[in-house]
């Protein structure tokens, strides 16, 4: 069954620009799959409709089977979304706090969102920080931040919107050791980047986008032969090799 | 990063910590409506003493608290200044300095105290409560008046402790990268104020634009939760001390 699907989905901005155009997808759970495309492709816009953020001017999208605005709260909760600056998504004025910002707001007890918090805090290694203000944080540690802010929620899919920019190596090496270990806890994940090099070795599936449309979509050995056709860089080796973590 | 902390929760288990923030608010409303209504030297020493005892309870660092109140000595230095210069003299007395008086200089100490005391107060108040908690405080005290959107005044009221850092540091980013293209070059000050003020309105409603998403993502609404918020026996007594402190101090 599909985890997540798209049916002729459409978003067009009111000054006319066509985010993206009649986009037909359907997700497996347990996938990792790389969303990747030039600047202004659509990626960041498609992805905020799996989470519900943007109305579409066309077509839905179906979580479970059934239209994501059925259950808004149900769908936000399972499909959680890391923002491609951490500094936005961070709303608390502890690292604890923050994290207990979406348990809190799907009304859990005061002790399931304490045990909840400290369970997310202790996946991304953060336990230790629990008390320390967010905005002293590295940046590895505040995209850890955000990824156990969003984990806090227990969702089944993670979507990360350009996780590695503007990180170090070590940074970089420390956010693609989370997201794996989130997958092999059997997490559906999506990844939006045109760094294929730092991960593509561990993805199932990579889709290219280029003007608001899907132009690639399968897996990345046969994928990666054309992805300069669309303004990406065609990283050397072999796909089994392109990751950071070697 | 900002070095701006003041005003900011530190995180802690004091007796101060731990006082349900609906109390906490009430205390603090208490006790600057009385720091605003007291005139007397007496009245400030007493108050004083009193906070810096709070502070001592709340565990919070006072001499890096009193480093990073800079801004305000500066401040409280123009008050007493301006104050001992404001008022007339008395008939007859000796003036050394042109327009000084000892009755504004009193007045202006005064003036000062008060301002002191009061951010104090504050400084105890959001040292030692968390936001999301501030958050359930102010929400709790509005959902009672029909009509008013309690959670959505409850949020702005937080977010603002929140995003005032995310300003300064957006504003020091632009200064520099101005400074960086020789902007003070330009002689017209209009004209750099200009080149501040609008990036930096640009991006903080861009940023404000993208946290309001990233909450949304989070399953933030406005609808107010009934949150759990209990008060204990030591939260009335709280309740009661201050009382006790404000009524001795109108008494007085």
């Amino acid at each position: 069954m599909n985890i997540l699907e798209t049916q002729n989905l459409t978003h067009i901005f009111p000054d006319d620009t066509i985010g993206i155009h009649d986009i037909n997808l359907r997700f497996q759970a347990g996938e990792f799959t790389i969303l990747s495309g030039t600047n202004g492709s659509g990626k960041t816009v498609l992805v905020k409709h799996f989470n519900g953020l943007l109305t579409p001017s066309g077509g839905r999208v179906l979580f479970e089977g059934k239209p994501i605005t059925a259950n808004l709260k149900y769908t936000r909760s399972s499909i959680g979304l890391v923002f491609q600056d951490s500094n936005n998504q961070i709303v608390g004025q502890t690292v604890a706090e923050d994290v207990a910002f979406g348990p809190e707001n799907l009304g859990l007890s005061p002790t399931e969102v304490k045990r909840r918090v400290q369970k997310a805090l202790t996946a991304v290694d953060l336990s230790h920080l629990a008390n320390q203000r967010p905005y002293v944080l590295s940046g590895g540690q505040k995209r850890k931040l955000a990824i156990a802010g969003v984990l806090a929620m227990e969702p089944k899919i993670i979507i990360f919107d350009e996780p590695f920019t503007g990180l170090d190596y070590p940074g970089v090496r420390q956010v693609l050791q989370q997201i794996l270990e989130l997958h092999h806890n059997n997490h559906t994940i999506i990844l939006i980047t045109h760094e294929l090099e730092k991960v593509l070795g561990h993805a199932h599936r990579i889709i290219v986008m280029d003007r608001g449309k899907v132009v690639m979509d399968g897996s990345p050995g046969k994928v990666i032969a054309g992805i300069e056709n669309y303004g990406l860089k065609k990283p050397h080796g072999n796909v089994e090799t392109m990751t950071w973590l070697q | 990063m900002a070095a701006i902390n003041i005003f900011h929760y530190l995180p802690g288990n004091s007796v101060i910590h731990r006082i349900d923030t609906r109390i906490k608010l009430v205390c603090m409303i208490m006790l600057s409506i009385t720091t605003s209504l007291m005139g007397r030297v007496w009245d400030y020493l007493f108050l004083t003493i009193i906070l810096l005892l709070f502070f001592w309870l709340s565990g919070m660092p006072v001499p890096r608290l009193l480093k990073e109140l800079k801004y305000f000595h500066l401040l409280i230095l123009m008050i007493i200044g301006i104050q001992a210069f404001s008022l007339p003299p008395a008939p007859g007395a000796f003036i050394p300095i042109p327009g000084f008086t000892l009755a504004g200089l009193k007045s202006g100490l005064l003036l000062g105290w008060r301002l002191v005391v009061i951010v104090i107060i504050c400084l105890l108040f959001t040292g030692t409560t968390q936001i999301s908690s501030l958050r359930r405080a102010v929400e709790w005290f509005l959902h009672f008046i029909p009509g008013l959107p309690a959670a959505r005044i409850g949020t702005m009221f937080s977010l603002t402790f929140v995003i005032i850092p995310l300003i300064f540091d957006r504003a020091a980013e632009i200064s520099d990268a101005q400074k960086a293209r020789c902007v003070s070059g330009r002689k017209n000050p209009w004209q750099r104020i200009s080149f501040m003020v609008f990036p930096l309105l640009r991006r903080t409603f861009e940023q404000a634009d993208e946290m309001a998403m990233a909450m949304e993502s989070r399953c933030y609404s406005e609808v107010y939760r009934k949150t759990a918020m209990k008060t204990s026996g030591y939260d009335w007594m709280a309740l009661g001390f201050t009382a006790l402190v404000c009524g001795f101090l109108f008494l007085l």
